[in-house]
């Protein structure tokens, strides 16, 4: 029974999603227990996927009965079972508060829909960190893309719906990309499965080089452009900040990670490495990241918006992840990867901390947040330990990953990137310290009239947030393991 | 829309449309087509009936209660023929590694689960597409996705 979990996650998550317009209709009650209590059952599984493939190692499921290469296969490795970590558990914190947030932020009626889009986003999520089958991992990339389109236009004002449309058609053009490189794959090698591809992929690349080239560009572009790599990001800021604020907790979070995973994926292991010498496609992520890095922070700093300058931070911590893929060989990945979870961390904390700011004042410029640590002592507590690590001070866990890119970037013998990551870590912090010190030691010129208290509910999962980013920064070593177990292609 | 012909002549059609609709569903293991286009087919019926009469008479003929429950079933019912296959001792959506007669190859029941899969997929294609329809032409004015 318990390596059919792999494909159960999946189902039960879909199912519980077409069960919520159901109940909706007849138990509008039972609509939220059903989507967290399959919330939580996938993240108990994911942890004891993890026993499991400590216990007997990786293995295959194949749907159907059917062996690859006719079948669709899933693969159960360290890395799968990392992002099913990841994603199951920031997914289940995130909507324990919207349970309380959303009734404010979204109409009503639409509300068991968000559910069930959440709940096939989680799904999609997690099929595309599983599944080794290329036309497969294509599908749960399209789920994903129309269920993070609605959960972003679920709050129906404006702006929202026209980031929506700006975020709909780019990352149709990403999916567009991909699609292309999956039939380019499919052309030269006859397979879709990961490993009968890259079983064939170093014969095919003297036969046919051109097209594992252009396969190998548009799946960078593809998975670039949804994973907001710095000159195909412009949709995010839009995106992120107009969304209801576990939208934006869950698209930074997780969603523009699990698109860089499935090319770490593609590069790692299913393009042969001669590939790397014969297009510099690694110094072409890494130069981007670079870029990404450094005008991200510079964005970042010229808003007044909290969510805004909080989604271009976003774009520079992508950055990072980029540039540990860029720097493979030495120890940047596990840093690239490990950044992963952290940020996963920190940004949906971030973003919670911001929606409880609304939540109790309406407040979204930066310049009315004076004093506002006073009135809201734990959120901006939260938001401060969200921000030393975001900046990367020792004690968090963004200073492990930072410091892994860094030895990463050493081992390779490439100290400018070292430089790179002093420099963007301290734009970080010129705009993320004076929220702070303006929040807990500004005088507020106004007092806020309108203070709402926010609810102990909402407030738990940004506190469980920020106790693991300290947690997570003074001992890093279980997820360290599990990291670079992830990586050992 | 009040005209006699197009009244007449989609009345006459529909029946057939939705035959054929039907048709390419079941046939879908046997013949090009399947759930998804027989779907799309028998949701062209629907859509064309809403146009030609009007759009209340549509919905009245199926409202949103009924489509919704149907796009869901339609989900539900594909995974939980999925989930026979694991009950049966095999994996995920297996057909005959979980002993499901297979008959003989060009009869209509045969395919084993096939058959009840594209069904599951018609029956949501076509009321997805219905209610996306309504949807779109506001003559529904429940659900609130509408506005």
């Amino acid at each position: 029974m318990s390596l059919h979990l792999p494909v159960l996650i999946v189902v039960l998550l879909l199912a519980a999603s077409y069960t919520v317009p159901l109940l909706d209709r007849y138990r509008r009650g039972l609509t939220l227990p059903v989507t967290i209590l399959s919330l939580i059952t996938a993240f108990i599984s994911s942890l004891y996927l993890l026993y499991l493939i400590g216990v007997q190692g990786p293995f295959v499921y194949h749907l159907g009965g059917w062996p690859p290469p006719w079948g669709i296969e899933l693969y159960i490795d360290y890395l799968a079972v990392y992002m099913l970590i990841v994603i199951s558990s920031i997914g289940l914190l995130v909507i324990i508060y919207g349970a309380k947030d959303l009734l404010h932020e979204i109409n009503e009626e639409v509300l068991s829909w968000y559910y069930t889009l959440y709940l096939l986003l989680m799904a999609s999520m997690i099929g595309i960190a599983l599944t080794n089958d290329l036309f497969n991992l294509f599908v749960f990339v399209e789920i994903s893309a129309i269920a993070s389109c609605g959960i972003i236009s679920a709050k129906a004002d404006r702006r929202c719906i026209e980031a929506s449309i700006k975020y709909l058609i780019l990352s149709a053009l990403g999916s567009g990309c991909i699609l292309l490189a999956v039939a380019m794959i499919y052309m030269i090698t006859g397979n879709l499965n990961f490993d009968y591809v890259a079983a064939a992929l170093p014969e095919a690349l003297k036969l046919y080089p051109y097209n594992i080239v252009i396969a190998l560009g548009l799946f960078v572009v593809g998975f670039g452009v949804k994973s907001a790599l710095f000159p195909l990001h412009v949709w995010l800021p839009d995106a992120h900040s107009s969304a209801p604020s576990p939208s934006s907790a869950v698209l930074s979070g997780l969603v523009i990670k699990i698109y860089a995973v499935a090319l770490v994926k593609l590069l790692f292991r299913v393009f042969p490495p001669q590939i790397f010498e014969a297009i510099p496609i690694l110094d072409v992520i890494l130069f981007l990241s670079v870029f990404a890095v450094m005008a991200g922070s510079i964005f970042a700093m010229v808003q007044d918006d909290l969510k805004r300058m909080l989604a271009y931070s976003s774009i520079a911590q992508i950055g990072y992840i980029f540039m540990g893929i860029g720097l493979f060989g030495g120890r940047a990945l596990t840093g690239g990867l490990l950044h992963i979870f952290n940020h996963a961390m920190m940004k949906s904390m971030l973003f919670l901390a911001a929606g409880l700011i609304i939540y109790a004042t309406g407040i979204r410029n930066l310049k009315d947040l004076k004093g506002i640590g006073v009135r809201m002592p734990w959120t901006m507590g939260a938001f401060a330990v969200g921000a030393f690590s975001m900046v990367g001070i020792p004690g968090t866990s963004g200073f492990i990953s930072k410091w892994f890119l860094a030895l990463g970037a050493l081992d390779l013998n490439r100290p400018f990137y070292v430089a790179i990551i002093l420099l963007s870590s301290l734009l970080n912090g010129i705009y993320y310290f004076p929220i702070i010190i303006d929040a807990f030691f500004g005088t507020k010129v106004d007092p806020v009239s309108e203070f709402r208290d926010v609810p102990a509910l909402m407030l738990i999962p940004v506190l469980i947030l920020a106790a693991g980013v300290i947690f997570f920064g003074f001992y890093p070593k279980p997820l360290l393991d599990l990291v670079n177990k992830a990586i050992s292609f | 829309m009040d005209d006699l012909v197009i009244r007449s002549v989609s009345r006459l059609v529909v029946p057939f449309i939705q035959l054929y609709g039907l048709y390419v569903i079941f046939y879908g293991h046997l013949s090009p087509g399947g759930g998804f286009a027989g779907g799309a087919i028998v949701a062209s019926s629907m859509i064309l009936y809403g146009l030609s009469f009007n759009l209340e008479a549509g919905s009245r003929k199926l409202g949103h209660d009924v489509s919704s429950f149907m796009e869901s079933g339609g989900a539900i019912w594909y995974l939980i023929i999925g989930l026979l296959g694991i009950l049966f001792g095999s994996n995920f959506l297996a057909n005959r590694y979980a002993g499901v007669s297979l008959g003989t190859p060009g009869q209509l029941f045969s395919g084993g689960i096939i058959f009840f899969l594209s069904l599951g997929i018609g029956v949501k294609v076509a009321s997805t597409m219905i209610t996306l329809f309504y949807s779109l032409s506001g003559g529904e004015d429940s659900s609130g996705s509408n506005n």
